[in-house]
């Protein structure tokens, strides 16, 4: 058997705040190491999703093989957000080495430094870019300062580059290869492979990207995942180029992928390790996870005959997406639908407008929470996953909730609107440190459920667009929490209910109804919308009775552009939702979210 | 049988709230205009003729004639006498703006067989006609509105608009005694509409509260509305269509056969058609209408109507309209008449009161 020399090999992903031009850095290495021609190049190839591309982030990894002057580089690409961090941290674990790209634009950034502690807790070598010099706005002193200040990098360690006119990339590769250690690993002992990522395809079933770690696996092995226990025959291996290149085996120190007969996309999870059946590895490598939802939702067709496109779209998106949990729920308001669970607040977004684009669902989202843990007077502790199903207020003794530490990067002339934000938010304060003169990171403990809730769009309002921030689960805290009900024309909608601190439940159900009243039509009755906790009526707005609508002219000239009127009309009364009497829009069973714009 | 409508695109002036096809300052292009216009009218018999605008009263007497001449083997006496007589029971109309014809004007038109009026005299309050733009004041209204009387038009329509920026209850009230006063045959009162691309649009439909201020609201409208509806009614108007009132024998029977989904003829500019089950326009633009040839479009350029157009036409009109018109919606029928918008009449569904103030909520579920 031929082992490929693991000195020749090295293994090294980006790792970069959002926009700080990571895809486009993988695209001048792709090209400067002739894996792809540069006609045949689109723009990004790492990042193959539409909404991807729209957002501007990387959802899912991917990894890819260059051979340059012998030595084989696996570039190892990882998700830029902070919903993530699971994957990008397996995806970390499967490197030797991580190129840290900075914005000379823009400094040091929350998730820079947030990738910047994962890489170090993996033990990886990391290279300091700062990347678009080119730019009029670059400051290239400051980012180095900050570099070697706040990550305390050396100076002649960080290199120069301009992605995008493909300055200083040909340094970055002799870089990697002179600074990042190869691979350790043996390849005569049991196999341990690490899965960092995995996805569906129609035709091949789930395709594993995994990196050899002790070992060698071998085409037609017979396989065992360790953490599920699943066993699976390695019908293909082999390594990536744009392209799947099959190979007999791949041994310790390579990243490649394998195709198996594994048909749902759970039986592969993200940190899991691959081992033979036969001579197993004794131990798994260590890290591994379970995924945890953290935040949940409803998801409910519009239309009541579009409950199995809904289950089948969601199934489908599952097929990719091990982290999305899905299952059948039912609301009072809205009829059959799922109980959705994501990795965060983007997931979920992402998740709901893929099944609107993509499967075309007129959908409905409720509002989205966290999950509470609810310690009842009878000792016993549930978990609460959907405001609806907190019990009778007599059964709870105490409420918990899951509380982040929240890292936010701004100019300092913004401190003192993120410091008023975050206590606005039930924030903690913990530390305030200044980078430099001019900028500071600012750590807060806050509520996962206030964070999730328009916090970051009201932190880039409130500094203009230039903070930036990233986050870690800290655990659950107790909390003085109560349910926040919702009544639209005197009927209690299940859908519209949340959970919220008691100090903040007039604020908010002020505020909802306020937003309520905006968000929902006129009626041929007035429909008064109320907030109550408990069955007490704290809030109270009425939507006046619509009492006159009738188009005054309509002649011979007219017709055609009168019928357009009223077919739009009719069209965006079909996109609403109908509860007890009242047409209820998509938007406002998302008005929590924006209640504050 | 057919009517035929003749679109006359010409204004001294745009008004601030107009989004027909008229243009300003093209008076030039006229003499093209009706010999284009006359070409494109086929020697065929029509129902009822009705010169729209623009303003139909800038053209000169000659235009008329030049016009009607085609048509006249429609209307010629059954003597066979020739020359422009109408037949008296062919309903004619122009309309008119006042300030733009002077007595003897009005007169030679009488004579070329126009034999009913309609004057957009919108308000009587010189303020709120200063805000539409009008070229006119109210006393310039009267004076034309008697001009047109003993110039022998004895069928006159007044248009009156409510719901003017910044305009009261007790203005409208004002408006409404002093039309009546006039005794006209017909009135049309219309809630004005903030139609997109007017200059109207720009000032109120623009979301400042300030700018919006101005606008009666929704409970205003609908008492003003209703305040013509009782005023117009108790002198002797009945109410025949959403905004429109006449004296009995007067109703305007061009418009009711748009209302009735008929056939109509457009000829001009920006008119449109309907024959047969399909409609179609022509260019809106004046230099390019003088260049269009095809007096009738091609198949693959006109849009089939059909039975919903048919209701939320008829609905309209407040006698309705047949039931067996509304086979296959006995759905919508039986909802609307829960809700209590529609309500059976002999043989007839027509809007309730109800209805009428929320028209739209009816015709919406017909489409």
């Amino acid at each position: 058997m031929v082992f490929i020399m693991l000195d020749r090999i090295r293994n090294f992903c980006i790792i970069a705040h959002i926009d700080h031009g990571k895809s486009t850095l993988a695209d001048r290495l792709l090209e400067h190491t002739r894996t792809i021609e540069k006609r045949d190049m689109r723009a990004q190839v790492l990042d193959t999703m539409d909404l991807e591309r729209e957002r501007g982030i990387t959802i899912k990894a991917q990894a890819i093989r260059m051979e340059y002057n012998s030595y084989i580089l696996n570039l190892i690409d990882t998700p830029g957000h902070v919903d993530f961090s699971y994957e990008v941290s397996r995806s970390l674990a499967a490197c030797e080495g991580a190129l840290l790209l900075v914005d000379a634009t823009q400094g040091i950034e929350a998730q820079t430094l947030a990738n910047y502690n994962l890489a170090l807790h993996s033990n990886l070598t990391i290279i300091p870019v700062i990347n678009k010099i080119d730019l009029p706005g670059a400051e290239v002193e400051m980012a180095r300062n900050e570099l070697i200040n706040t990550l305390g990098f050396k100076a002649d360690e960080i290199l120069l580059a301009s992605a995008k006119e493909g300055r200083g990339i040909a340094e970055i590769i002799e870089a990697v290869i002179a600074r990042v250690p190869p691979p350790q690993g043996d390849p005569q002992a049991p196999l341990q492979a690490l899965i960092f990522d995995s996805h569906y395809d129609s035709y091949r079933g789930v395709i594993v990207y995994l990196r050899i770690v002790n070992g060698t696996l071998n085409k037609g092995d017979k396989i065992r995942l360790m953490g599920t226990g699943k066993e699976f025959e390695a019908l293909e291996i082999g390594t990536l180029k744009l392209e799947l290149i099959p190979r007999d085996s791949l041994s310790a120190g390579e990243v490649g992928y394998l195709i198996g007969n594994i048909k749902n996309i759970a039986d592969a999870h993200v940190g899991d390790t691959v081992t033979r059946t036969r001579a197993p590895a004794p131990a798994p490598l260590h890290g591994y996870q379970p995924i945890k939802p953290m935040v949940f939702c409803g998801f409910y067709p519009i239309n009541g005959e579009d409950y199995e496109l809904l289950k089948e779209s969601i199934e489908k998106l599952q097929l990719n997406d091990a982290a999305l949990f899905y299952e059948p729920e039912t609301s009072a308001a809205l009829g059959f639908g799922y109980r959705c669970g994501f990795l965060g607040l983007l997931h979920l977004e992402i998740t709901q407008q893929r099944l609107t684009r993509e499967f075309n669902i007129g959908l409905i989202a409720t509002t989205p929470n966290v999950v509470y843990k609810v310690n009842l007077t009878n000792k016993k502790t549930l978990l609460i996953d959907n405001p609806t199903k907190l019990p009778d207020l007599s059964e709870i003794e105490s409420i918990e909730e899951p509380y982040l530490k929240v890292s936010i990067f701004t100019p300092a002339e913004y401190v003192g609107a993120v410091m008023t934000l975050a206590t606005d938010k039930r924030g903690t304060y913990i530390n305030l440190e200044y980078l430099d003169p001019k900028r500071a990171m600012i750590t807060y403990e806050l509520p996962l459920a206030e964070v999730i809730i328009e916090f970051h769009d009201l932190l880039k309002s409130v500094t203009r667009g230039y903070a930036s921030m990233d986050y870690e689960q800290i655990g659950y805290r107790p909390s003085d929490l109560v349910k926040l009900d919702i009544l639209i024309n005197s009927e209690p909608v299940d859908a519209l209910s949340f959970i919220v601190h008691r100090d903040r439940a007039y604020y908010y159900g002020k505020k909802m109804t306020e937003r309520l009243v905006e968000e929902i039509p006129q009626h041929q009755f007035s429909v008064p919308v109320q907030a109550a906790i408990g069955g007490k009526i704290i809030a109270r707005e009425t939507i006046k009775a619509r009492r006159k609508d009738v188009l005054a002219k309509c002649y011979g000239g007219d017709i055609t552009r009168k019928r357009k009127l009223l077919e739009k009309q009719k069209e965006g009364k079909k996109k609403m939702k109908l509860i007890g009497r009242v047409e209820i829009p998509q938007e406002a069973f998302l008005a929590v979210l924006r209640i504050n714009q | 049988m057919t009517a035929l409508y003749i679109h006359i695109p010409f204004c001294q002036r745009k008004c601030n709230y107009c989004d027909f096809v008229s243009y300003a300052g093209k008076e030039v292009t006229i003499d093209a205009y009706v010999a284009k216009l006359a070409a494109e009218i086929p020697n065929t018999e029509f129902s009822t003729i009705f010169f729209g605008g623009g303003t139909p009263t800038l053209l000169e007497p000659r235009h008329f004639e030049q016009i009607l001449k085609n048509v006249a083997a429609t209307f010629r006496s059954p003597s066979g006498h020739g020359g422009l007589k109408t037949a008296a029971t062919l309903e004619i109309t122009a309309e008119a703006n006042p300030g733009t014809a002077n007595q003897k004007k009005l007169r030679e038109l009488r004579q070329l067989g126009l034999n009913r009026l309609s004057i957009g005299v919108q308000s009587f309050n010189d303020q709120h006609l200063q805000t539409l733009g009008r070229i006119h004041d109210a006393a310039t209204a009267k004076r034309f509105y008697a001009d047109a009387r003993s110039a022998g038009f004895d069928n006159i329509n007044l248009d009156l608009i409510f719901a003017l920026p910044g305009q009261t209850l007790a203005e409208w009230k004002a408006d409404l005694q002093q039309a009546i006063e006039l005794n006209p045959e017909h009135l049309s009162v219309y809630n004005l509409q903030i139609e997109e691309g007017t200059p109207f649009w720009e000032r109120y439909a623009s979301s400042l509260p300030v700018t919006r201020y101005s606008l009666p609201t929704e409970d205003e409208e609908l008492a003003m509305y209703e305040t013509a509806i009782e005023t117009l009614t108790a002198n002797g108007y009945h109410h025949y269509e959403i905004s429109n009132f006449a004296r009995p024998g007067r109703v305007c029977l061009h418009n009711i056969n748009y209302w009735r989904n008929g056939n109509y003829l457009g000829v001009g500019a920006g008119a449109h058609s309907h024959i047969n089950g399909q409609r179609w326009s022509n260019p809106n633009c004046i230099e390019e209408y003088l260049q269009h040839s095809t007096r009738m479009p091609p198949n693959d350029s006109r849009v089939a109507t059909d039975q919903r157009e048919t209701l939320f036409l008829g609905l309209r009109l407040l006698d309705g309209l047949e039931q067996d018109k509304f086979t296959g919606f006995e759905t919508e029928v039986s909802e609307l008449m829960k809700e209590g918008l529609l309500e059976a009449a002999g043989n007839y569904y027509r809007l309730t009161r109800k209805g009428l103030y929320l028209g739209n909520q009816v015709f919406a579920r017909f489409v």
